[in-house]
C-alpha cells in the first residue's frame, strides 16, 4: 500500500498530538463519541424557546429514564424537548452517518476524491422525486411520512439503478464511464427538476426548500421509519472495509487478492445508495458532509478503511448534529447552507496544513 | 450471513428503544380535540374548517396564535386581538399586532415557538399558505388547528363567520361581515348599470407579468368591482405572456404592486405596453394590494377601492382603509 509514503508525508506537517492520534483510531473514535455526545446535549438543551439545561436533563431523565424529578416546567417544554428536539437530534446524528459512510465507501470505489454520496444520481432523483410529489393532487401521511419522501426515496434508488444498468458497473467498466453516466443522468433528472418547479405554481417554496434541507420537521414516527433503514446499510458498508480497501489497489489487483469484484461493488453500491437515499427523504438535499468528512477523517486517521468507516459514520454524526444545532440557532435557516458555511472553511485549513501528504 | 445476523441485535435493540421513545411520546402533549369529557363542560364546539377536518373545542380559546395577517386583523376586530400569542411577520396591521412574537415566516412555521406560546387554537391559511407539512406536524402535537382558505368573496364571509365561531365572538362577526356585505351591496349598485371594461389586475410585472388565474380570489373580486378580469390561460398559471395582453387588450390596468415600487407612469415606458388601450388612454390606476386581496375585515373597502379604480366616477364613497400609491400633484 501507499500509506506509508503518505505516514511519512503526513508526520513532517501534522502537530505531535495530532500525529500520535493518527496511530490511535479508538481514541479517534471515543474522541468522536464523546463530540457527539456534547452537541447532543446541546441540541436538545438549545433551541429558539429557551429552557433551562437544569429543567432539560431533568425533563430527559425523569421521561427517558425513570428519575423522580418533580415537575417544575410547563407541559410545554416537555413536548419541545421530547417531541421536537430528541427525534431532530437523532435524525441528524443517522443522516450524518449516513451520508459520510456512503461518501467514503463511493470514494473508494470509484476512486475519486470528489465522489459524494449523490455522484450517482440520488440527489436530483430524488429532487425531482420530491418535486413531482408536490404536483400530485393527491396528498397522504403515513408515519409521518408524506407522498414527497417517498417518491424521494423511490426517486433516488431509481437514479442510481439506472446508472448501475446504463453504465455496466456490475461488469468490469471503466469508472471514468460509470462517473460520466452518473453524471449524464443526473444532468437529465435536474432538467425534469427545473421544468416540474416552473410548472409548481405556489408548491415551489416547498420544492425549494427541500432542495436546502432541513431538520426542521423531524418526528418520532420518521426516526422509528428511516433510522432502521440506515442502520441496517450502515451495518452492511461497515463490514465492508476489507473489500473497500481491496478495491483502492484497483480492480485487478482486488481480484488477484481474491474479491468477486462485481459482487463487492453491488452490495457496497447498494447499501451505499441505500442510506443515501433514507437520508435525503427524511432530511432534504444536505451536501458536504458526504464529501468532506470522509476526507477529514482520511486526513487524520488515514485511508484503511477499517478505521475509517467507523470513524466517519461517528465524526459526520457528530458533524450535521452541530450544523443543525447552529441552523436553527439564531433563525431556522436551511441546514444544508450551514454545512457548507462551517465545513468548507474547515476543510481548507485542513487541506492547507496536510498539502502534499494526501491519499485517497 | 452468520456476521450479518450478529449485527441485527443492535439493530433491533435500537429499534425497540425508539418505539419506547416514540411510544409515551405520543401522550405529552394534552391533545383538545380527544378531550374525554365534552358534556361535563358548559361551551364544547365542533366546527368542520376549509379542508373538511373536524375541530372541537372543549372551551372558548384563550390564548391563540394566527398564521395568516388576514385572520390576525380579523382576530382584532372581533375584540380577540388580546387573545394573540403569535403571528407571521408578514401581519402588519392593526398596528397593535406588530407586537406579537413572530411564529412564522415565508421559511415556515417555527414549531417550537407555537408549542411554548400553549395556544388553545391555532389559525392557519389554506392551499399551502401555511404548509401542509407544517400543519400536519401541528396537528401531530396535539394542538387544536383550523384551516381558512377562501376561493372567492363569499368563502371570506364564510371564513369570518368561522372564525368568530370559534373564538366565542359570532355577534362581532355579524358586525363585521354586515358591515363587508354593506359594501359589497353599494359597490354591485353603483357598477350595476356601467360598461364593463377589460381589466389588467398586474400582481407583479418581473420577471415576468404576473396576473390573476381564471375563477381566482382576484378574479372573482375585478367582476364584483364592475371589470371584466383579463386572466392567465390556466388557473394553475399565475404568469401571462405580454402576446396575450397585448390579444386581450385592457381599457383598464389596476396596478396590485404600487406597493412594491411600480407607478403608472412607469408602466408606458416598458417595452410592448404603449399600444395597449389602457396605456394609451391614461387609465393606469394604483391600489393598495393588501386591502384588496387581504381576505380580511377590510375586504369592502378594500372592493371600493378596486371598484374605484376602474370606475373612478362610481357612486361610492372613497375607501376608508389603505394607502395612496403613487400620489398624483
Amino acid at each position: 500500500m501507499t500509506t506509508d509514503v503518505a505516514t511519512r508525508r503526513l508526520a513532517r506537517a501534522q502537530p505531535a498530538w495530532l500525529e500520535r492520534l493518527r496511530h490511535r483510531p479508538l481514541w479517534l473514535g471515543a474522541l468522536g463519541l464523546a463530540a457527539l455526545a456534547v452537541v447532543a446535549v446541546a441540541g436538545v438543551t438549545l433551541g429558539g424557546v429557551a429552557i433551562a439545561p437544569a429543567d432539560t436533563l431533568a425533563i430527559l431523565g425523569r421521561r427517558l429514564l425513570g428519575w423522580p424529578v418533580a415537575v417544575t416546567w410547563p407541559a410545554s417544554a416537555e413536548t419541545i424537548v421530547l417531541e421536537l428536539r430528541l427525534p431532530r437530534v437523532l435524525m441528524a446524528a443517522g443522516v450524518g452517518a449516513a451520508l459520510s459512510l456512503a461518501g467514503v465507501t463511493l470514494q473508494g470505489l470509484l476512486r475519486n476524491p470528489l465522489a459524494d454520496p449523490y455522484v450517482l444520481g440520488t440527489a436530483s432523483g430524488a429532487a425531482l422525486g420530491a418535486a413531482v410529489a408536490l404536483l400530485v393532487p393527491v396528498q397522504f401521511a403515513l408515519l409521518g411520512f408524506g407522498l414527497m419522501h417517498l417518491l424521494a426515496f423511490a426517486g433516488a434508488l431509481g437514479a442510481v439503478a439506472v446508472v448501475y444498468r446504463v453504465s455496466r458497473l456490475g461488469g468490469l467498466s471503466s469508472l471514468t464511464s460509470v462517473l460520466l453516466t452518473g453524471y449524464a443522468v443526473g444532468s437529465l433528472l435536474a432538467a425534469g427538476l427545473a421544468i416540474t418547479m416552473y410548472l409548481s405554481g405556489q408548491n415551489l417554496r416547498q420544492i425549494f426548500f427541500y432542495l436546502l434541507g432541513s431538520f426542521s420537521l423531524a418526528s418520532w414516527p420518521q426516526v422509528a421509519v428511516g433510522l432502521p433503514i440506515i442502520l441496517l446499510g450502515s451495518v452492511v458498508l461497515l463490514t465492508r472495509a476489507r473489500a473497500l480497501n481491496a478495491l483502492l489497489l484497483g480492480e485487478e489487483t482486488a481480484a488477484h487478492l481474491g474479491l468477486d469484484v462485481r459482487r463487492e461493488r453491488l452490495v457496497m453500491l447498494a447499501a451505499a445508495s441505500l442510506v443515501t437515499a433514507a437520508a435525503v427523504a427524511m432530511a432534504g438535499l444536505i451536501g458536504f458532509v458526504g464529501l468532506v468528512v470522509p476526507h477529514l477523517v482520511r486526513l487524520v486517521a488515514g485511508p484503511n478503511a477499517r478505521s475509517l468507516l467507523p470513524l466517519s459514520a461517528i465524526w459526520g454524526a457528530a458533524f450535521l448534529v452541530l450544523a443543525d444545532l447552529v441552523a436553527r440557532a439564531p433563525t431556522e435557516l436551511p441546514v444544508g447552507v450551514i454545512t457548507g458555511v462551517i465545513g468548507a472553511p474547515f476543510f481548507l485549513y485542513v487541506l492547507r496544513r496536510y498539502r502534499g501528504g494526501y491519499e485517497l | 450471513m452468520r456476521r450479518l445476523s450478529l449485527r441485527i441485535t443492535p439493530l433491533l435493540a435500537v429499534l425497540l428503544v425508539a418505539a419506547c421513545l416514540a411510544g409515551p411520546g405520543q401522550t405529552v402533549a394534552p391533545s383538545p380535540s380527544a378531550a374525554p369529557t365534552p358534556a361535563a363542560t358548559p361551551w364544547t364546539l365542533t366546527l368542520t374548517d376549509d379542508e373538511g377536518t373536524l375541530l372541537i373545542l372543549p372551551a372558548v380559546p384563550r390564548t391563540i396564535v394566527s398564521l395568516t395577517p388576514a385572520t390576525t386583523e380579523l382576530l382584532y376586530a372581533l375584540g380577540a386581538g388580546d387573545l394573540l400569542r403569535g403571528r407571521t411577520d408578514a401581519d402588519d396591521y392593526p398596528p397593535a399586532a406588530s407586537a406579537l412574537p413572530v411564529v412564522a415566516t415565508y421559511e415556515g412555521v417555527q414549531i417550537e415557538e407555537v408549542v411554548a406560546a400553549a395556544p388553545d387554537l391555532v389559525i392557519a391559511g389554506g392551499n399551502n399558505f401555511t404548509s401542509a407539512a407544517d400543519v400536519a406536524r401541528l396537528r401531530e402535537l396535539g394542538i387544536p388547528l383550523l384551516v381558512v382558505y377562501a376561493a372567492d368573496v363569499d368563502g371570506v364571509l364564510a371564513d369570518i363567520r368561522l372564525v368568530g365561531r370559534a373564538v366565542g365572538a359570532e355577534q362581532a362577526a355579524e358586525v363585521v361581515v354586515g358591515a363587508i356585505a354593506a359594501r359589497i351591496d353599494e359597490v354591485t349598485a353603483a357598477v350595476a348599470g356601467l360598461d364593463r371594461p377589460r381589466t389588467f389586475y398586474e400582481i407583479g410585472y418581473l420577471p415576468e407579468i404576473y396576473g390573476p388565474a381564471p375563477d381566482s380570489f382576484v378574479a372573482d373580486m375585478v367582476s364584483l368591482a364592475g371589470g371584466d378580469p383579463i386572466t392567465t390561460s390556466d388557473p394553475a398559471v399565475f404568469s401571462i405572456s405580454l402576446e396575450r395582453l397585448v390579444t386581450l387588450d385592457p381599457e383598464v390596468i389596476v396596478l396590485g404592486d404600487a406597493a412594491y415600487g411600480t407607478c403608472p407612469d412607469g408602466v408606458v415606458g416598458r417595452p410592448g405596453w404603449a399600444g395597449m388601450t389602457a396605456v394609451r388612454d391614461g387609465v393606469v390606476r394604483p391600489v393598495d394590494d393588501i386591502v384588496v386581496t387581504r381576505p380580511g375585515p377590510r375586504l369592502g373597502e378594500g372592493l371600493a377601492a378596486l371598484a374605484l379604480a376602474i370606475h373612478p366616477d362610481a357612486a361610492i364613497a372613497p375607501p376608508t382603509a389603505g394607502t395612496d400609491y403613487c400620489p398624483t400633484l
